[in-house]
């Protein structure tokens, strides 16, 4: 245990002497994998906030079948019973044309005068039908507004299908183009780290060859370096975290409209402390993967 | 000691046996040669045996293969033929896993000392200690011991570039003795230092011998060699030209 600790001293010193050896490079390369990391962790965020909502929205997700105008009220109940029995429906409201009526003018507000000129209601009954959890998904509507359309008495089926399609769309095409600059700014991430590491080893040339005469193995060498990597990895996950913060409280404001166009009236909401460890995390490992590339091939015995 | 037949190692069989005696050998080189270029040999079919706490000197011109031996022995380079057999284990055939357990029992001093400038002279002294994993207390009091048998405590916090060349070379001593190595190589240890320094490290050099180290010297200054009348290797163009016995033993 006390070799232990002799051992990780020695290797938190010397990747600390490292560190500070070189401060400009360091920094240099603490900042690039921050910026990097911030651009992901955007791309990240977004998606988080689109998926949150799409998630939202699933539990308010409605089929609406409009009924045949003139179908007697015992026709209608025994349909309701009909709907309920099918699969992927949790529960059927029926509407009456005259609640569907009431619901109007409460939405329209001060407009409401204007549906008094109406002879007679135009608006025809309908049964309000929730998914089931499992079915609250685009295909899980398609399916069922499929089966309604069939039923008689049924005049008209509609559903949030194609809203939620389209939004599905738009999360593939944000996921797509996050993992994309994702894979491509963690490419830039790995190279930046293992230049700086690369530099580090042949400016410490000296001292690996010394540390090679005193009986160095290779992994006693390749730790302090690693550790290097590992903590400007982790600097720059920590820094992108706080960017993306301050970008998050002072700037995201700015784009009210770009902002309902994606999340609607949802507020935006920042990392949890479980995902901003992840983003850490993910620099860290960037950090030690690029150091362990440099090593691989910067280091002879 | 009555004289016994040792028995061949499995690589010479088929050649003729070196001239070795059996025993507690630290260093035992058969038919050893180097080349770094095809037809030209820095060593050419060395054999030699150094017992156990012996201290021989290497000594020959410039270009004899003196470095060259060193080199072999702390496998710092392969022989291109032979074997050597160094503390028991066949260099030859050491694997790269192999070599640094193998270094941390061969201490090594160079004549330009190779310590790192921006590390202070306790650092660099226990450098040999933190590649074996010593605990930090141990560490430290072995590190002020050697530095103080090597009068060079009070210059413990400095950096190697403030010492003088001779306290420069003391530390590179009190590093590779620090961890109390099986073997000793120092080539040219006091090729950069004036006549007076080059005493002191030699004795330094000396006593651990002494205490049982196992000692070989490279240098080219034959009087430091006639002074402390020990065993002679002299080489010229990589062969062992002259052996001459510790003074007063016979050859």
């Amino acid at each position: 245990m006390r070799r232990f600790g002799a051992r990780l001293h020695y290797f938190v010193r010397t990747a600390l002497r490292g560190l500070t050896a070189s401060p400009v490079t360091s920094t240099v390369a603490v900042a690039t994998i921050g910026v990097c990391l911030v651009l992901v962790g955007a791309f990240l965020l977004l998606l988080r906030n689109m998926e949150d909502l799409l998630g939202d929205f699933a539990g308010d997700l409605r089929v609406t079948a409009y009924l045949e105008a003139g179908l007697p009220q015992a026709a209608r109940s025994a349909l309701a019973l009909q709907v309920q029995g099918l699969v992927g429906v949790e529960s059927v409201r029926l509407v009456s044309e005259e609640e569907a009526m009431q619901r109007l003018r409460a939405g329209v507000g001060r407009g409401a005068a204007f549906l008094e000129g109406l002879d007679e209601n135009p608006l025809p009954a309908s049964l309000e039908i929730s998914l089931a959890e499992a079915d609250r998904s685009a295909a899980g509507m398609r399916g069922l507004t499929q089966a309604l359309s069939a039923f008689p008495g049924v005049d008209d089926v509609s559903s949030g299908q194609d809203w939620v399609e389209g939004y599905l769309r738009a999360i593939a095409l944000v996921r797509g183009l996050g993992i994309g600059l994702g894979l491509i700014l963690a490419l830039a991430t790995l190279l930046i780290v293992a230049n700086t590491i690369r530099l580090a080893v042949l400016a410490r040339r000296d001292e690996l060859e010394i540390l090679a005469l005193v009986g160095a193995g290779r992994s006693f060498v390749s730790m302090p370096y690693l550790l290097e990597g590992l903590v400007e990895g982790a600097c720059g996950g920590a820094l992108a975290l706080v960017l993306l913060y301050g970008l998050f409280r002072l700037a995201l404001p700015g784009f009210e409209f770009g902002l309902e166009l994606l999340l609607g009236a949802a507020a935006p909401r920042f990392f949890t402390g479980v995902e901003a460890f992840w983003l850490v995390a993910g620099g860290a490992s960037l950090g030690l993967m690029g150091s362990a590339a440099a090593l691989a091939g910067g280091l002879r015995e | 000691m009555s004289p016994t037949r040792r028995r061949s190692w499995p690589w010479e069989r088929g050649r003729p046996a070196p001239a070795v005696s059996g025993g507690d050998a630290a260093v035992r080189m058969f038919h050893v040669s180097k080349s770094y270029s095809a037809g030209s040999f820095a060593l050419h079919d060395v054999s030699l045996e150094v017992r156990r706490g012996e201290f021989v000197f290497l000594t020959g011109p410039s270009g004899a293969g003196k470095t060259t031996l060193l080199k072999l022995l702390f496998a710092a380079e392969r022989p291109s033929e032979g074997q050597i057999v160094v503390l028991g284990r066949n260099i030859a055939r050491l694997g790269h896993a192999a070599i640094p357990p193998l270094r941390r029992r061969v201490g090594v001093v160079f004549q330009d000392f190779k310590l790192l400038p921006r590390r202070t002279v306790e650092e660099n002294v226990a450098l040999a200690l933190d590649v074996e994993a010593t605990p930090r207390r141990r560490a430290r009091a072995k590190v002020f011991s050697i530095l103080k048998q090597l009068g060079l405590q009070h210059r413990r916090h400095h950096h190697p570039l403030s010492l003088s060349g001779g306290e420069q070379q003391r530390v590179a001593i009190a590093r590779a003795l620090v961890n109390e190595p099986d073997i000793l190589l120092a080539d040219e240890p006091t090729g950069n230092l004036d006549p007076d320094l080059t005493l002191e490290i030699m004795d330094l050099v000396a006593g651990a011998a002494t205490r049982g180290t196992t000692v070989l010297v490279a240098t080219h200054e034959l009087d430091l060699v006639s002074r402390y009348g020990k065993r002679v290797l002299r080489l010229d163009s990589g062969r062992v030209v002259d052996d001459v016995p510790q003074a007063g033993l016979r050859r």
